[in-house]
């Protein structure tokens, strides 16, 4: 039964299926709100679903030069990463894994499947690809630093309140913490923290302006010039769930609050809050900049948001 | 099991002396000779394990049975209690696996005779610091210690850069120890003993001025045998000269015995954990460290520098986290003072196995070997995810706990510094990946081939520990590192055993502390979240085999077609591919000016380090005379 119901959590809600269609939706969406915002018609909300079959039925192209078996298993890896990250994260009170989720295991979940996308693109042995991951791990690089002042804003703001000043890195304590005293963005000390991973949020997902890793029109996608196929498909699924699981992490973090008590209800909550969070964060974004140069991007993540999420750190701090 | 300790030492200075009368002929004897007193010490200082870390007893055993005469020390003293042990068993898991990859490794170079007794030398030595109670008996082990370590910096001597790298390390060398030797005999002026332990009960509240000024010597000797920035600039090039087993053993051990003696020095000699002044001193240090260790890893073009200065900055984390001296930092240190261990031993034994398949380290000439060494390959993505702290490896473990454990004693910003260091960490490991394993085979390598088992044998025991110190972080927690905390806080027990019991409670004035070391963990990486990962593995697996992952007919690579080939868009493929200094052009764009002044800084010059060393010294001693009361 303790098995069954792990292979559920895994494989269906919230694991697999689930993050799968849903994050698949959002960027259907995304690419439908930056068309209208473009005054185009755009592709259909499932166009993605579209997609992903359609590159599982074709050919798997591996080029001479890779390495083989990396090249492989780079996406699935990352897929894996993914789908556990799913588990960990909180819907307003349900969390699958009944296990102490921890927000830096998430941070570091959540690297891997950046690090699988560079080991595959290394393993394919080309050129685009190698010049590609490097910009890659400048992206990381730049948003991890916002990314972790943001976490430990809130671990510091939640454990003062709950633990007597001891931080927590607990996401559950995190949750019960926003349905006790309302959700985290009406502390105004934390709007600073909200609005930097807010612009974290689409360098984490890859998209412009901050795409430097997958530049179409310089480096032919980077580190996916050689996929074909399957492999492919996954690395565009992989990409569909990190947008889910990235503004579900956000909706869990500053949005989050009571909930109904009715798990339906609160599944459908968290998703339409998601989708707000995508058109915020991503889809106008996407719509109004260019790309920026690669040490424009550094430069951008280690002043603006990191200067906002220091900013919230320190009125955490003082406000003891 | 009185004389175990003391045996595990002898056989290996003895196994360095019979390789000088027996071994210099016959590689075959030298060879067996090493083995053998390697693996003598392992099973004798494993065996250890049941009565010291287990049933928390502690190992005292008087040299010439010169016991104490009417509580005063004169003989020599081994005391092992379970810190000791617990660098003992990182010390003689590093030995005995270097000396197994050391057989087909030195196997081109000639006078191997002379590397089985320098490395047994200094193994004898490392063992004999972590075991020793005696602080002029420690003085003289580092020297051992560092001796046979320039020794194995210029074995290579045909080299480029190994003799000046000797060179270095002597000098260098020479000024840790003769400030080591410094603050002993300071020490001995003021309390007439060299015993560690009487030492320790004799300065408890009574640190004079010239007990604070042995303090500052002796932390800045150790600090430079540990290879604390800025302390550090012999160790990358000694690193990088020395054969890599012997670099592993320099990382893995020589770095640790500095490590172990600051622990040691101020958690047991002078109580000073209790002064927020010192507590502040080694966090400072601990995060200039692997800030300085990782950045300067960024920008290193050789795979053995690059791991050399990666050396320097994990111990950055480990003295951070002694430094926050709680519980959990301290559980934290020694967690990743053993990872350290194992994946940096690993990541050296790769670079050794490249060495040896390839004859260069050099990042800019290497690329696309993961074809021709998959192994060697595998091993080494398992030893770069683990030292940049991808769950679920070990590095995770540790790192995870030194977060908690800086984040807890109010100092986030080594927090976030410290995470930080980590991810540049992953891009430095990231960018040998690109030029070493995958990218374009330039084509000299044509015909490389995987290394032979005996080398391949160490590198999977360390990748298999890797894994399983990462998987089960709480046996490790419980069986090793528990204990080794308790007794670093436990001085009472410490002293009390050496000289007698009840001594402690008569020189102390009071009743001995059984410390606390409970600590509540703020959100734990559960072993239950395994059972959910190794469910996900098998769908993965199951998804690749459908996707035809495993079906090597439906993917046919060495047909002659064109569309097999990488896209190049019209260049040669040859000067195609991506080499290591062509990667992170972005951060070394914008942090331009910081890479200049620290390329500036390493001049090279031995004056220059020397003097940094003396001033550092300097600034130890007048820091620790203002605002240590």
């Amino acid at each position: 039964m303790v098995v069954l119901k792990y292979l559920f959590n895994v494989l269906v809600f919230p694991g697999l299926l689930f993050s799968a269609l849903v994050g698949l939706i959002l960027s259907g969406l995304d690419r439908k709100i930056v068309a209208r915002m473009q005054k185009r018609i755009g592709p259909p909300l499932i166009q993605p679903i579209y997609d992903f079959f359609k590159l599982l039925g074709k050919e798997t192209i591996v080029p001479r030069a890779a390495s083989r078996r990396t090249f492989l298993y780079a996406p699935v890896i990352g897929l894996l990463a993914l789908v556990t990250v799913s588990l960990f994260i909180p819907i307003f009170k349900y969390t699958a894994v009944s296990t102490v989720a921890d927000i830096i295991v998430i941070l570091y979940l959540l690297t891997i499947p950046a690090v699988a996308l560079i080991m595959g693109g290394a393993a394919s042995g080309s050129p685009y690809a190698g010049v590609g991951i490097s910009r890659e791990m400048v992206a990381i690089i730049s948003y991890e630093l916002p990314l972790v002042i943001v976490l430990l804003t809130i671990g510091k703001q939640v454990g003062m309140v709950l633990n007597k000043g001891a931080i927590t890195f607990s996401l559950s304590q995190i949750v019960s913490y926003q349905a006790e005293y309302g959700p985290m963005i009406t502390n105004w000390r934390l709007i600073p923290a909200a609005l930097a991973l807010l612009l974290i949020i689409p360098i984490k997902v890859g998209s412009v302006p901050f795409d430097i890793a997958e530049a179409e029109i310089e480096i032919c996608e980077g580190p996916l010039v050689e996929y074909s196929g399957a492999p492919l498909a996954i690395f565009k699924l992989n990409h569909a769930i990190k947008m889910f699981i990235m503004t579900s992490l956000f909706v869990t973090l500053f949005l989050s609050g009571k909930g109904t008590g009715i798990l339906i209800v609160d599944i459908i909550l968290q998703i339409l809050l998601s989708a707000v969070i995508v058109v915020i964060s991503i889809s106008t974004l996407k719509a109004i900049t260019a790309r920026l140069k690669v040490e424009q991007v550094l430069k951008f993540f280690w002043t603006y948001p990191t200067a906002l999420a220091l900013l919230s750190l320190i009125l955490v701090w003082i406000g003891r | 099991m009185q004389h175990f300790p003391i045996l595990s030492i002898v056989t290996l200075f003895l196994g360095a002396f019979l390789t000088v009368i027996f071994g210099s002929k016959n590689e075959t004897v030298r060879k067996f000779i090493a083995l053998i007193a390697s693996s003598i010490s392992l099973i004798l200082v494993l065996m250890l394990i049941k009565p010291i870390m287990i049933e928390g007893n502690i190992i005292q055993y008087w040299l010439g049975n010169w016991r104490p005469i009417h509580d005063w020390a004169i003989g020599i003293g081994l005391e092992v209690d379970a810190l000791g042990l617990f660098f003992g068993i990182i010390a003689v898991l590093t030995i005995f696996l270097s000396v197994v990859f050391s057989f087909k490794y030195t196997k081109k170079d000639s006078e191997t005779d002379k590397y089985y007794v320098l490395f047994l030398m200094l193994s004898g030595a490392v063992l004999g610091l972590v075991f020793t109670g005696d602080l002029f008996n420690m003085f003289v082990m580092i020297e051992i210690m560092t001796f046979a370590a320039v020794g194995l910096t210029a074995f290579r001597n045909y080299q480029e850069g190994a003799l000046e790298a000797a060179f270095k390390y002597l000098v260098l060398g020479s000024i840790g120890s003769s400030m080591v030797l410094a603050g002993t005999i300071t020490i001995y002026s003021q309390v007439h003993t060299l015993n560690m332990a009487q030492i320790s009960a004799l300065l408890f509240n009574n640190l004079t001025p010239a007990a604070l000024f042995a303090f500052a010597l002796l932390l800045a000797g150790f600090s430079l045998k540990a290879f604390v920035v800025p302390f550090h600039p012999a160790a990358p090039d000694a690193y990088m000269s020395a054969p890599s087993s012997v670099s592993m053993a320099f990382s893995g051990m020589v770095n640790k015995a500095g490590v172990y003696a600051i622990i040691r020095l101020v958690y047991v000699l002078f109580h000073a954990m209790d002064f927020k002044s010192i507590q502040i001193l080694l966090i400072i240090i601990g995060t200039i460290t692997m800030f300085i260790g990782v950045t300067m890893a960024l920008a290193q073009n050789d795979f053995k520098r690059l791991l050399a200065f990666h050396s320097i900055s994990q111990i950055g984390y480990v003295i951070t986290a002694v430094g926050v001296s709680t519980a959990l930092g301290l559980t934290a240190g020694l967690y990743h003072a053993l990872n350290h261990t194992l994946f940096k031993g690993l990541l050296f034994l790769t670079a050794g196995a490249i060495f040896y398949a390839t004859g260069t380290t050099d990042l800019n000439k290497l690329g696309g070997l993961a074809k021709k060494m998959p192994q060697t390959a595998a091993i080494f993505l398992i030893g770069a995810f683990s030292i940049s702290g991808l769950p679920p490896f070990n590095g995770f473990v540790s790192k995870w706990l030194v977060y908690q454990a800086t984040f807890e004693a109010n100092m986030a910003p080594v927090t976030i510094v410290a995470l930080l260091v980590s991810v540049m960490t992953l891009a430095s490991f990231i960018k040998v990946a690109q030029s070493i394993f995958f990218g374009q085979m330039p084509k000299e390598f044509e015909n490389v081939k995987e290394v032979p088992l005996s080398m391949r044998i160490p590198m999977w025991i360390m990748a298999i520990l890797c894994v399983i110190t990462g998987i089960l972080p709480n046996v490790v927690t419980k069986y090793l590192v528990s204990p080794a905390v308790s007794a670093a806080l436990n001085m009472g027990k410490y002293i009390d055993l050496m000289m007698g019991s009840g001594y402690a409670e008569k020189i102390l004035g009071k009743p001995i502390e059984i410390p606390n070391i409970d600590f509540t963990l703020a959100g734990y990486w559960n072993p239950v979240a395994w059972l959910v990962l190794f469910g996900l593995l098998l769908i993965a697996i199951t998804l690749v085999a459908v996707a035809g992952g495993f079906n090597t007919v439906s993917l046919p690579t060495e047909v002659d077609d064109p569309k097999y080939d990488v896209f190049f868009s019209g260049e040669a493929s040859e000067h195609s591919h991506v080499k290591g200094n062509d990667l992170f052009w972005g951060l070394k764009h914008d942090l331009r000016h910081y890479f200049g002044f620290m390329h500036d800084a390493h001049s090279g010059i031995i004056n220059d380090y020397a003097l940094w060393a003396i001033f550092t010294t300097t600034i130890f001693i007048v820091y620790i005379f203002l605002l240590v009361p």
